[in-house]
C-alpha cells in the first residue's frame, strides 16, 4: 500500500515542472523579480519591465505550457517572429510625434546618422569576438538606441539572439542617463556646453502634412527592407498632422500602442528561458552594446564640433548626442546636461530635431546593412 | 565572396556609415526645400478641424 502511494507521488512529481528544474531557472527569475523591482523602485522604463519581468519569470518555470506551441506567450512571439508587432510599435509612436523640430532645422539632421558610428564599432568588435557577419550586424544596431529596430534587426539577421539583442538595448536605453552624460563632458569644454540655440522657425500645417507623405515615398523607394518600420511611423504621423483624424491617432498612440506593449513584452520576457539566455554570448553582447551607446554618443557630439567649423552660427554640441536616437531620453540627457551649466539653457526642443533623425539614421544603417548581407 | 570575414565587417561599416550620412544628408535637403511647398497656399488648423 504504501510502495503504491509512494509510486503514485513520484509519478504525480514528473508530471509538474518540480522534475525538470535548475539553477539556470532560479538565476532567471531572480532576473525577473530584479526587472520588476527596477520597474517598481527606480521606475526604470516600467511600461517595459514589468512586463519582460513577468514574462520572464513564468517562462524560466518548467513546464510552463504558455511558451509551448499553441500557448499565449508562443502566439506572442510570433508577432515579433513575423515582424508584425515592431511596425505596429512605430505607427503608434508616429501618431505621438512632432516631427516639427526636426523640419524646422534640417542642418541637425546629419547628425541622426553621425551618431551611430558606435553600430560599426560594436558590429567589428563582435566580428572579432566570433560572432558571424548577420549576428554581428544585429548586435551593432544595439548602438542605434532603437528598440523596435533591434528586434526587427534581430529577427532577419540573428534570431537566436534576440532575446539578449531586446533586452540589452531597452536596458540601455533606460541608462541613458548614467551612460551618456559622462562622454558628453569628456568631450566638451564648458564654452561648449553653455552655447545657446536660436529660436527655431515655425513649421506650416502644409510642412507638416507633406512630410510623412514625402519621406514613406522615399524610405519605399530607397530603403525597402526597413520600409515597413519608417512607412507605419509616418502613417501614425500622418493620422497625426491631417486634423481630421483625431480619433484615429488618438487611438494609435494610445490604444494599440498599449496593446502592442503588452504583447511585445510578453513576447521578449518569454525568449529569456535559461537555456538560451544563461550562455556567454549574452555577456559579449551586453558588453558591445555599452560600447555602441557609448561611442555613439561621442561621434554624436564630435560630429557636432566638425559642423561648428563650418557654421557661422555655432551649435551647441550636446545636440550631437541626441542623434542616438531613443526618442525622447536621448534629447532630455542633452538638455539635461546643459541645465547643469546654465539653469537658462532650454535645449529639449533643439534636441528633439537630431534625436527624432536619429531615427532615420538607425534605419538607414539597418536598411544599408540587410540590403548588403542578405 | 565570402562575407563571414573581419574584412568584409569592416568594409560594410565603412559603406554603411557613408551611404547614412549621404542619406541622411539627402533627407535634410528635402527638408530644407519643403517650405516651398507654402506657396501653394495655407491651411488653417481651425479650418480644417471645423471642416470635419
Amino acid at each position: 500500500m504504501l510502495d503504491m502511494m509512494l509510486k503514485f507521488f513520484v509519478a504525480l512529481g514528473a508530471q509538474t515542472g518540480l522534475a525538470g528544474i535548475w539553477w539556470g531557472n532560479v538565476v532567471m527569475i531572480a532576473i525577473g523579480i530584479g526587472m520588476i523591482l527596477l520597474a517598481v523602485i527606480k521606475k526604470y522604463e516600467p511600461l517595459l519591465l514589468v512586463g519582460i519581468g513577468f514574462s520572464c519569470i513564468i517562462s524560466n518555470v518548467p513546464g510552463s505550457d504558455l511558451i509551448l506551441p499553441g500557448g499565449l506567450f508562443n502566439y506572442a512571439y510570433r508577432g515579433v517572429e513575423l515582424l508584425i508587432l515592431p511596425p505596429l510599435i512605430f505607427f503608434g509612436v508616429g501618431a505621438m510625434t512632432d516631427f516639427g523640430p526636426m523640419m524646422a532645422n534640417p542642418k541637425l539632421v546629419v547628425l541622426g546618422a553621425a551618431a551611430h558610428l558606435g553600430i560599426f564599432v560594436s558590429l567589428i568588435g563582435a566580428k572579432l569576438l566570433g560572432f558571424s557577419i548577420w549576428e554581428s550586424g544585429a548586435i551593432g544596431i544595439i548602438g542605434g538606441a532603437d528598440g523596435p529596430m533591434a528586434i526587427f534587426m534581430a529577427v532577419k539577421l540573428a534570431p537566436k539572439l534576440l532575446p539578449q539583442i531586446s533586452v540589452a538595448a531597452y536596458s540601455y536605453m533606460a541608462l541613458m542617463p548614467l551612460i551618456q552624460p559622462p562622454v558628453m563632458k569628456l568631450l566638451t569644454t564648458k564654452e561648449e556646453r553653455m552655447i545657446r540655440m536660436k529660436q527655431m522657425r515655425t513649421v506650416s500645417r502644409v510642412e507638416r502634412i507633406a512630410f510623412p507623405i514625402v519621406i514613406g515615398i522615399i524610405v519605399n523607394l530607397l530603403l525597402p527592407p526597413v520600409a515597413p518600420l519608417i512607412t507605419m511611423l509616418m502613417l501614425g504621423n500622418l493620422f497625426k498632422e491631417v486634423l481630421v483624424t483625431d480619433r484615429l491617432a488618438k487611438t494609435a498612440a494610445n490604444e494599440v500602442m498599449n496593446v502592442v506593449i503588452v504583447i511585445l513584452t510578453i513576447a521578449i520576457g518569454s525568449t529569456m528561458q535559461a537555456s538560451r539566455f544563461l550562455t556567454p554570448s549574452t555577456i559579449e553582447v551586453v558588453i558591445l552594446g555599452l560600447i555602441a551607446f557609448l561611442f555613439g554618443t561621442g561621434s554624436g557630439v564630435i560630429g557636432a564640433q566638425i559642423m561648428n567649423m563650418f557654421l557661422r552660427d555655432k551649435i551647441n554640441p550636446l545636440l550631437g548626442s541626441a542623434g542616438i536616437a531613443s526618442v525622447p531620453i536621448a534629447a532630455r540627457v542633452a538638455h539635461n546636461v546643459a541645465l547643469q551649466d546654465d539653469p537658462d539653457n532650454f535645449l529639449i526642443y533643439h534636441a528633439m530635431g537630431p534625436n527624432l533623425a536619429g531615427v532615420f539614421g538607425t534605419a538607414l544603417s539597418g536598411g544599408i546593412m540587410l540590403a548588403l548581407l542578405q | 565572396m565570402n562575407k563571414d570575414t573581419v574584412a568584409f565587417a569592416i568594409i560594410l561599416s565603412l559603406i554603411d556609415f557613408i551611404l547614412s550620412i549621404v542619406m541622411i544628408s539627402g533627407i535634410g535637403l528635402i527638408l530644407t526645400w519643403l517650405p516651398l511647398l507654402n506657396r501653394l497656399g495655407k491651411l488653417d488648423d481651425e479650418t480644417i478641424r471645423g471642416g470635419h
